[in-house]
C-alpha cells in the first residue's frame, strides 16, 4: 500500500480511507483526529476517485486482491510487446505453475493405485456374469480362497460391505453351478407372453405352468383384452443403431424403384449411362426465376460441392476482432480503466517494483448508468492489452462483475 | 483477450440419426427445386417431401401443429386392427372432427341438406374391406391413416378447415383419405373415416427461407403460384420486417459457420436466436445470440437498448440455462448507400462482432487462480 517520495510515505486517498474502515489507521488533520464521515467527504472527490470507485477498491480489497491504480504509461507499447521482452513477473509464474505440477503428480499416483484393484474385480466379475446368464441371488456363502490383491483379503472375516460383491463372484464356477441347479429354473426355456406383439394373441393367457408356481398356488386364466388395449402400439424411432441393422432403403430411395434397371447394369460404365439417361428424362423444373436474375443464389445446386467448401462459399459476411478499428476511437472521460488487480499469492511476496502480470483491469461504472456500447469495449480493450477487462457496476454498495471479451465462434462442419 | 470456446454439452438420449447439415446433395448433378408458399406473410412449405428434406437436413423451419418437428398426428395412441394401423380417437374428439367439417362445408356455401347429406356420409361405419381397397389403390406401404413424417398416403392434399391462412385452391369435396378407430364405448372401437384430415405443414422463418433460396439455391418461394426472384423477396422481406438485413446477416454467418440458429428463443429465453452445434436433437443450445446493429463508429441505433438491470436478468437466465450470451453486433459500413440495401450483395459489406458478455464472480475465483 502506498508509495514513497521523497524520503516520506505516502497513502493513496481511497486506501486511507479503507485502511480508517478497517480501524488500522488514523488521520490528523491540524492535530485533529478526522472522522469517518470528514474521511469520506474529504478523501472522495471528483479529482481522486469517486465514490463508487471506491466502493469496488474496497470490495476487492476485503477479498484479498492486491489493488492499483491504473497507469496508462505503464502498459508495454506495442513494440515491446512485438519484441516480447521478457516480463518481470515470469519467475512467479513458473512457481505458480511448478505447484500445479506438484498437485498433479501427488494425485495420481493413488489414484492408479486404486484403480489397479477395481479393474480386476470387474474384469473377473464380467467373465463370470458371461458365463452365467443366470441372475441368481448372492448368497452370502463364506467365499473360498481367494488371490485377491485387495488389501482386505481375510476371506473367513466377514469382507468390507463394499467388496461383499465382489468376493462372492470370484467364487469358482462349481459354487455356481451348485447355486443354479439349487434354484432349477432355466430362463432360457420360460418364455414370457409378449402382449404388446402384433399378432392376434386370443384376450387371454393361460395358465402357466405350476412347476413354475410357489407352493400350492393355482392361477387361473387371465383376461388380458383391457391391458392390450391400452397398449399403444405407434411406431416409436428405434435408436440409430437398432434403424441402421435393420433395412433402411430410404437412402438409396429412388434406386429401389428402378431396381431391375439398376440391377441389369453390369459395370459402372453402364451405371454412369443409366444416370444419365434418368437425368435427361426427368423434366426438372428449371428456376429461371432464381437463375437468370441480375442476382443469383451464391451457390448452384447442380454444382456439388462437399460441405465445408460450400460454407465458404456462402461466407460473405466477415467477423471483425475488437482490436479492429479501435485506434481511430476517441477516449471517452466517463469510460476509463480505473484499477489494476492482481491476484493475491501468499506464497512469494508481492514486490511494488516488480509487480507480476495483472490479473485484471476494473472498469468502474453505476447501475443506473448506461451498459457499454461496442464503441466503449473495443476503446477499452485496446487501452489494455492483453489484460482482461471487467466492468464493475455498484448498485448501492453491492458490486457485480461483467466482463465482454472478444470472441470467434469456430466452424464446425459435419460430413 | 479472447474469450475460451466451451464445447457444446451433448444431449443424453439421441434417437436420431444425423442425415445432413444442409438440404444440398452432394453428389447429383440435378436442380431439385423445393417449393414454399409465401401465405399471408408467413413462409409455409406443403409438399410432404420438402417438409421431410428440408427439417431433416439443418433443421430448418418448425411444424405448425408441432413443437419442432413436424410430427404430428391425429392422435397419439394407435393400434392394429385386422392387420392396419389405425389412430385411436374418444369419441368426443370425433364428434369435434364432425363439426369441423360441418362448419367448413356451410363456410363453403354449401345449403343444410347437402351438407347433413354428406356429414351422414362421412360418419358412415367403414368396413375394413374398403380400407384396404382405398389404402392399396395408393401406395403399398400399409399404413391407415398417417403424415409426411408418421408416412401418409400420398395423394392427401386436403387442407384443414381451422387454420386461419386458407389455401388458394379450396375447390375441393371434404373427402379424408385417412381413417382412424373411434372408442364409443368401453372396448368398443369402430372404424371411421377421418372428416377433417389434418395436414401439417413446416413454418420457416424469413431468415431460414432466404438463406435456402440465396445461399443454397435449392428453394424456391411462391406468391399466388408465381415464383418470386431473389430481389422480390428480399423487398418483400425488407418490408415486412424494417430490420431484416441485420437479423439476416447474422442468421447468414452462423449458418456458414456450420452451426444451426433457431430462432423462438425469444419467448423462451428473451433473445434472438439460439445456437446449436448439428441440430437441436443433437446437442443442447450454447448460445444465446442477442443480435445488434452498429453503425461505422460502433455506436449502436437505440433500437434495443439494453441497461445494467435487464442484461443483469438476461444474463442470470441464460447462465440459469447452462448457455452463453453472445452478443452478434453487425457493422454497417458509412457509406452503405440505399441503393445497396436494396440489393442483397450488400451482405458482402458487412462485418460480425461477436462479443461474449459473462459474470465474474470476484470472490470463488480466488481460490482457483484462472483465468478470467
Amino acid at each position: 500500500m502506498g508509495f514513497s517520495a521523497e524520503g516520506k510515505r505516502y497513502l493513496l486517498p481511497e486506501e486511507a480511507l479503507y485502511l480508517m474502515e478497517c480501524g488500522s489507521l488514523q488521520v490528523f488533520y491540524e492535530d485533529l483526529a478526522l472522522s469517518i464521515q470528514d474521511a469520506y467527504e474529504i478523501f472522495l472527490s471528483s479529482e481522486t476517485v469517486s465514490l463508487h470507485q471506491y466502493q469496488v477498491f474496497g470490495h476487492l480489497k476485503r477479498l484479498g486482491y492486491v489493488v492499483h491504480r491504473f497507469d496508462p504509461s505503464s502498459l508495454p507499447s506495442r513494440y515491446a510487446q512485438q519484441l516480447n521482452l521478457p516480463q518481470s513477473g515470469k519467475n512467479a509464474g513458473n512457481q505458480l505453475k511448478r505447484k500445479h505440477d506438484v498437485s498433479l503428480t501427488s494425485t495420481s499416483a493413488p489414484s492408479l493405485s486404486k484403480t489397479l484393484v477395481p479393474t480386476t474385480d470387474t474384469m473377473s466379475a464380467d467373465e463370470h456374469m458371461k458365463d452365467e446368464s443366470v441372475d441368481e441371488s448372492v448368497a452370502m456363502t463364506s467365499s473360498e480362497s481367494t488371490a485377491d490383491e485387495s488389501s482386505t483379503t481375510d476371506s473367513a472375516v466377514m469382507v468390507e460391505p463394499r467388496k461383499w460383491w465382489t468376493s462372492d463372484i470370484i467364487e469358482d464356477k462349481g459354487s455356481n453351478h451348485r447355486n443354479c441347479s439349487r434354484s432349477g429354473w432355466d430362463f432360457s426355456s420360460i418364455l414370457f407372453p409378449d402382449l404388446g406383439s402384433k399378432e392376434n394373441l386370443s384376450g387371454s393367457l393361460a395358465s402357466p405352468d405350476p412347476s413354475l408356481l410357489p407352493g400350492a398356488l393355482a392361477v387361473g386364466v387371465c383376461d388380458v383384452a383391457s391391458w392390450r388395449s391400452k397398449i399403444n402400439q405407434r411406431k416409436v424411432k428405434g435408436s440409430p443403431e437398432h434403424r441402421r441393422r435393420g433395412v433402411d432403403n430410404q437412402r438409396q430411395g429412388w434406386h429401389g424403384k428402378k431396381d431391375e434397371e439398376v440391377q441389369s447394369c453390369k459395370n459402372w460404365t453402364e451405371f454412369n449411362d443409366l444416370m444419365a439417361r434418368h437425368q435427361h428424362r426427368r423434366q426438372d423444373e428449371q428456376a429461371e426465376h432464381l437463375w437468370n436474375r441480375e442476382v443469383t443464389p451464391l451457390h448452384d445446386p447442380s454444382q456439388p460441392l462437399p460441405t465445408r467448401e460450400l460454407l465458404d462459399i456462402c461466407s460473405v459476411i466477415k467477423p471483425t476482432c475488437l482490436l479492429e478499428g479501435a485506434s481511430r476511437l476517441k477516449p471517452a472521460h466517463e469510460w476509463r480503466i480505473s484499477f489494476v488487480v492482481y491476484q493475491p499469492d501468499t506464497a512469494s511476496e508481492f514486490k511494488k517494483s516488480k509487480p507480476r502480470k495483472p490479473y485484471t483491469h476494473v472498469c468502474v461504472c453505476g447501475f443506473d448508468g448506461p451498459v457499454p456500447e461496442l464503441q466503449t469495449v473495443k476503446l477499452l480493450t485496446s487501452q489494455s492489452g492483453d489484460v482482461p477487462v471487467v466492468f464493475a457496476v455498484v448498485d448501492h454498495g453491492d458490486v457485480s462483475f461483467y466482463t465482454m471479451k472478444d470472441f470467434e465462434l469456430p466452424t464446425d462442419v459435419f460430413l | 483477450m479472447q474469450a475460451e470456446f466451451r464445447a457444446p454439452r451433448r444431449r443424453n438420449r439421441v434417437q436420431e440419426d444425423f442425415e445432413a447439415s444442409l438440404p444440398v446433395s452432394h453428389s447429383s448433378r440435378k436442380r431439385a427445386q423445393l417449393r414454399a408458399e409465401l401465405i399471408n406473410q408467413h413462409v409455409l412449405v406443403c409438399r410432404p417431401e420438402d417438409i421431410q428434406k428440408i427439417y431433416s437436413q439443418g433443421y430448418f423451419g418448425k411444424g405448425i401443429l408441432s413443437k419442432a418437428r413436424p410430427d404430428h398426428s391425429i392422435s397419439d395412441q394407435w393400434e392394429y386392427h385386422e392387420g392396419l394401423l389405425f389412430p385411436v380417437i374418444s369419441s368426443s374428439s370425433y364428434r369435434e372432427l364432425l363439426q369441423w367439417a360441418r362448419a367448413f362445408l356451410s363456410a363453403q356455401g354449401w345449403d343444410n341438406e347437402a351438407i347433413s347429406q354428406m356429414m351422414t356420409n362421412l360418419s358412415r361405419p367403414v368396413q375394413i374391406e374398403d380400407v384396404k381397397k382405398e389404402v392399396d389403390g395408393e401406395c403399398p406401404v400399409v399404413e391407415g391413416g398417417v403424415g409426411p413424417f408418421t408416412k401418409r398416403p400420398r395423394s392427401e392434399v386436403n387442407p384443414k378447415a381451422k387454420r386461419s391462412c386458407s389455401d388458394p385452391d379450396s375447390e375441393h369435396v371434404v373427402s379424408g383419405a385417412g381413417f382412424v378407430l373411434v372408442v364409443f364405448e368401453e372396448e368398443v372401437r369402430e372404424l371411421r373415416r377421418i372428416p377433417v384430415p389434418v395436414t401439417e405443414y413446416l413454418q420457416l422463418s424469413l431468415e431460414e427461407a432466404f438463406f435456402l433460396v440465396y445461399g443454397l439455391g435449392c428453394l424456391s418461394v411462391c406468391l399466388n403460384q408465381e415464383p418470386l426472384s431473389i430481389l422480390q423477396l428480399w423487398k418483400t422481406f425488407r418490408a415486412q420486417r424494417p430490420d431484416f438485413v441485420c437479423s439476416y446477416a447474422a442468421y447468414h454467418y452462423f449458418r456458414c459457420k456450420g452451426w444451426v440458429p433457431k430462432g423462438g428463443g425469444g419467448a423462451k429465453y428473451g433473445v434472438d436466436f439460439m445456437l446449436y452445434r448439428k441440430g437441436p436433437p443433437f446437442y443442447h443450445a450454447s448460445y444465446s445470440v442477442v443480435v445488434q446493429p452498429v453503425n461505422s463508429e460502433y455506436k449502436g441505433t437505440g433500437t434495443r437498448p439494453f441497461t445494467w438491470r435487464s442484461l443483469a436478468a438476461l444474463n442470470r437466465i441464460t447462465t440459469n440455462v447452462s448457455k452463453e450470451l453472445l452478443f452478434c453486433y453487425v457493422v454497417f459500413p458509412a457509406n452503405l448507400s440505399d441503393a445497396e440495401l436494396e440489393s442483397p450483395q450488400c451482405l458482402s459489406r458487412l462485418k460480425v462482432q461477436e462479443v461474449i458478455v459473462s459474470r465474474w464472480i470476484s470472490s470463488r475465483e480466488r481460490a482457483e487462480q484462472d483465468d478470467i
